[in-house]
């Protein structure tokens, strides 16, 4: 250690210590009676430097100096390639950065690694839904939390005469200390304060709501706001980097214990019923997330036997801890997979860009091959040609690194925004990033440097002195690791290509609307029934009433209610035995529903009133076809191995709820009196749906406590292709770009053997050759190299694609039109890029060349 | 040809160390004292002594000093540390041996 720090020492003061060395050199020469006997004083100096072990430091920084100034003297080389290899491992950077911070990083909150989200399981079931009154229960009867805390998201109407929403968390009081929060301006929530149904109501308003809706005003605080047109004091505004617990950002946050005053004949605070809220637990001090559960088992056990329609007895409270970001493991090995398979892709577009880099380093590399030449003629050894190479690619890689970084910093905001990700998320790079950066930029020169440098350190480098270069540069030329390099570039882009090919299919089948239903002109409206406590047949009624007001208008063309709105439900998904692999979803709905939403019935009929509602069942083509083998089934027992209902219809396929999933079928039900106060009204306009809108809202107010949320089902279709669109989007420039990379990869190969051949070519055109037998010569160069990437890449995107064709990414399967379409785009540019550079060298006359010689 | 022939290879540090072994000597001095202290048998091209030098500063085995000299003159002295009083001594033990492993080879034939 004190011989290492010594040396370091000496690094560090190494002028002076040369200095002294020099002195007493020259000092002892004027001692000496002749000073003959002394030894040449330079090559002394070089050795004693030796003794110190810093050689290889001077040589790297002198390679670097050159590696510099050969990029300073040209630019266009190094701009193209910082360009580049930003590009390649800014890509992969982002990917890191948006998957780190979206799925993988807990949440910003105190005490993540004792903070849990409670899920309910039993052998066969799992939900995160509690009734508030439970969570309660629970606080109670525990021994293994110090805190609970709770929240359930609804929409409320802001505003005194308004009918805007926005969403709100009704949350426990000790949500924002427990979490660790205070407020930017005025108060958090707080226990103490804002406790008991009787507290005098408070609200704190989220940071990005204050800025956009309240005009940054920092005067509204105190004053008195409307929530669902009641009064309530606005005490708060929350920190911007508040997170939310399940990447939701919602614009308020208001006592749960309030909700009954906001929602004033709704039971959410006494009802078993509901299963609409969230709970956390802060675990008590020492205890491991398996203890707690088990501690949970008897109060939960109490809880079953309390309210036994509500609860299992097998039923068990699943920690699921914040520092895993409230995922199971199962959960994260699926997030690892979905990354990976991510990852693996934007590898590729990371190989070919350092392909491409590569070639392009040893395209500069041969010509200096006499300067290198000369190099070795001097005494310098082979590695130490490699080595300068090598480090000559270095200041490449700094600018490279820092270009992905900034990219990064831009980019992974950019599609935060684009695809709806919450403000609070902080995408910044911080030092795991930057060292992320580094490394892949390391991976990236290994391939840009190191290749090209082995490459070359390999050649005959003496033989260029004579020749100027040329042996040394055609064999460079006939490389087999530029031919490969070329190949993964070509098979990197093409595979891309193919695969963003897929995607925008998919989104262009969605658009061509072979949906199996029919949005255009059909309306969805929302009226929250439970939060007044209307259900059952009360429920019913006011939907028959609302139906009946909503038909007599003469712009509507028919009504229908439906507990998941195609386009944007949520519905309960099941799996049958004999469907192995498919995902039924299950809507209940009013006989009028498939005329309204134009699905063919194939077979059978449409649910009537004298349709017992507890046993009967139209299922889709799909799922008659996979669980019976034959569309011919009505009468049949549903489902087939233990019926409990009777087939009475076989609707054609139409995938209202996952518009891009191919694994999918549906299940339709009648409704029963219970469900009334969850479902939807559906109505289809005669012509433009728009002008229906005032007409729904004003039919909703048979109940004047109702505050309707009314939409255009084709708004929601947008919503919902957003993500998709987005993702072709990004694909299909990621394509373009790789694409373009790989035309500038054969354009650079074939433009540097045009420039190496002038004087064959002059030779063969003064023999009499045709031009376009000279052109060949140029371009057959590159044709097996394209041709085999090529294959190549079309040949993975087969197995990738299919493997790509299902959840979550639905591209569009295999599909021969993209192939097709693929190859003729890389056809065409990439013979452009082969013929441009050809066609340059036989306008500039290669015959003149011969004249120079 | 350097003049360090007539010096075995591996064996300038050992003797520099020596010399350096009853008190702290420049570098002009050190030279001298080998050409003495070996009867004007091995002669060292004196610049050599500097690399070796600067060896022995790395690894710890001598410190320098800027010093005046009995002449007046400004030198750069070298003494022993406690590190190099060790490496001598190994050094020296290690010369012993083969040397007169090397002396009964020749001996017996």
């Amino acid at each position: 250690m004190t011989m290492w720090w010594r040396r370091v020492w000496h690094l560090i003061n190494r002028r002076r210590f040369e200095r002294d060395l020099a002195r007493e050199m020259r000092e002892h020469r004027e001692m000496m009676p002749d000073s003959k006997g002394f030894g040449d004083s330079h090559r002394l100096l070089e050795r004693s430097r030796d003794a110190w072990g810093w050689n290889w430091l001077d040589e790297a920084s002198q390679d670097m100096r050159l590696g510099v100034r050969a990029l300073w003297k040209s630019p266009v080389f190094a701009v193209t390639a910082v360009l580049i290899l930003s590009f390649g491992v800014g890509l992969n950077l982002t990917l890191y950065q948006i998957a780190t911070v979206a799925m993988i990083r807990p949440p910003a909150v105190q005490g993540a690694e004792t903070l849990a989200r409670f899920y309910r399981y039993t052998p066969s079931f799992h939900g995160s839904g509690f009734p508030y009154a439970a969570t309660q229960l629970i606080r109670q009867q525990n021994t293994a939390l110090s805190a609970v805390l709770v929240e359930s998201g609804t929409s409320a109407v802001w505003g005194r005469d308004s009918t805007d929403e926005i969403d709100v968390s009704f949350v426990s009081p000790n949500w924002f200390a427990e979490l660790g929060y205070d407020a930017i301006a005025g108060r958090p929530l707080a226990e103490g304060i804002d406790d008991g149904a009787d507290a005098s109501p408070s609200v704190v308003v989220s940071h990005e709501f204050w800025q956009t809706r309240l005009g940054a005003d920092p005067a509204v605080l105190g004053t008195t706001v409307y929530v669902n047109a009641r009064p309530v004091t606005l005490v708060g505004i929350a920190r911007p980097e508040f997170p939310g617990l399940d990447l939701d950002h919602p614009a308020a946050w208001i006592p749960i214990e309030q909700r009954e005053y906001l929602f004033p004949d709704s039971p959410f605070l006494r009802t078993f019923g509901s299963d609409n809220t969230r709970m956390y637990g802060r675990l008590r001090e020492g205890l491991s997330p398996a203890a707690a559960r088990e501690s949970l088992r008897s109060t939960m056990g109490a809880l079953a036997r309390q309210e036994p329609d509500h609860f299992a007895k097998d039923e068990w409270l699943e920690p699921l801890m914040a520092a895993q970001n409230f995922m199971t493991a199962q959960g994260r090995a699926e997030a690892w997979f979905f990354l990976s398979l991510l990852t693996g892709l934007t590898g590729l577009v990371l190989v070919v860009a350092a392909a491409n880099i590569g070639n392009l380093v040893l395209s500069r590399a041969a010509g200096r091959a006499r300067e290198l030449g000369v190099r070795i003629a001097l005494g310098a050894r082979r590695s130490r040609i490699a080595r300068q190479l090598l480090v000559e690619t270095v200041p490449l890689g700094v600018l490279g690194a820092a270009g992905a970084l900034l990219l990064t910093a831009w980019s992974a905001r950019l599609v935060a925004v684009l695809s709806g990700l919450p403000p609070y998320l902080d995408f910044t790079p911080d030092w795991r990033s930057i060292l992320v950066s580094t490394g892949l930029t390391l991976g990236a020169l290994a391939v840009v440097g190191a290749l090209p440098a082995w490459k070359v350190a390999q050649q005959e480098l003496m033989l260029a002195i004579r020749d100027g270069g040329q042996q040394v540069s055609l064999r460079l030329d006939r490389a087999r690791v530029r031919r490969s390099m070329l190949a993964a570039q070509v098979a990197g882009s093409c595979l891309i290509l193919v695969l963003a090919g897929m995607a925008a299919r998919r989104v262009q089948h969605a658009l061509s609307s072979d949906l199996g239903f029919e949005f255009a002109r059909v309306l969805v409206m929302d009226a929250k029934l439970g939060n007044h406590g209307v259900s059952g047949s009360a429920a019913r009624a006011y939907w028959n009433a609302v139906k009946e007001r909503v038909l007599s208008n003469p712009e509507t063309e028919a009504v229908a209610v439906v507990t998941a709105p195609p386009l944007g439900g949520r519905v309960h998904e099941n799996g049958f035995p004999e469907a192995p692999g498919l995902s039924v979803l299950l809507q209940k709905i009013d006989p009028t529903y498939f005329s309204l939403m134009e699905i063919p019935i194939v077979a059978g009929r449409t649910f009537t009133d004298r349709d017992p509602a507890e046993s009967s069942a139209i299922i889709s083509r799909r799922l008659a076809l996979d669980m019976y083998r034959s569309t011919d089934v009505i009468g049949r027992g549903f489902p087939r191995s233990s019926p409990d209902r009777i087939v009475v219809g076989v609707a054609e396929d139409a995938h209202s709820i996952m518009i891009t999933a191919t694994n999918v079928a549906e299940l339709y039900l009648p409704l029963e009196t219970s469900d009334y106060n969850l479902v939807f009204l559906l109505a289809r306009a005669r012509g433009d749906a728009s002008r229906l809108v005032p007409v729904m809202r004003e039919a909703a107010r048979v109940d004047s406590r109702v505050i309707p949320a009314v939409r255009l089902m084709r708004d929601d279709f947008d919503r919902r292709l957003r993500g998709p669109r987005l993702a072709t989007a990004v694909a299909g420039s990621v394509g373009i770009v790789t694409l373009v990379l790989a035309c500038l990869g054969i354009f650079g190969v074939v433009s540097y053997s045009a420039a190496l051949r002038t004087k064959e070519m002059g030779i063969h055109l003064a023999l009499g050759a045709k031009r376009s037998s000279i052109l060949g010569l140029v371009a057959r160069h590159v044709m097996s190299p394209v041709a085999i990437g090529m294959l190549l890449g079309l040949a993975v995107a087969v197995p990738v694609g299919r493997a790509l064709s299902a959840g979550p990414f639905y591209l569009e399967s295999v599909d021969p039109a993209v192939f097709a379409l693929a190859a003729t785009a890389f056809l065409l540019a990439g013979g452009a890029a082969a013929l441009l550079p050809a066609v340059r060298v036989l306008r500039a006359d290669p015959i003149r060349a011969l004249r120079h010689e | 040809m350097p003049k360090t022939a007539g010096l075995p290879p591996g064996t300038l540090v050992m003797l520099i160390l020596r010399v350096l072994r009853p008190g702290s000597l420049h570098g002009y001095a050190i030279a001298q004292r080998i050409r003495q202290l070996s009867s004007e048998q091995l002669s060292v091209e004196e610049g050599s002594l500097y690399p070796a030098l600067q060896k022995l500063l790395a690894n710890g085995w001598v410190k320098a000093d800027w010093t005046t000299s009995d002449s007046g003159r400004e030198v750069r002295s070298y003494r022993l540390t406690a590190r190099g009083l060790k490496q001598l001594d190994a050094e020296q033990g290690d010369y012993r041996r083969t040397a007169e492993a090397i002396a009964a080879i020749l001996a017996s034939a």
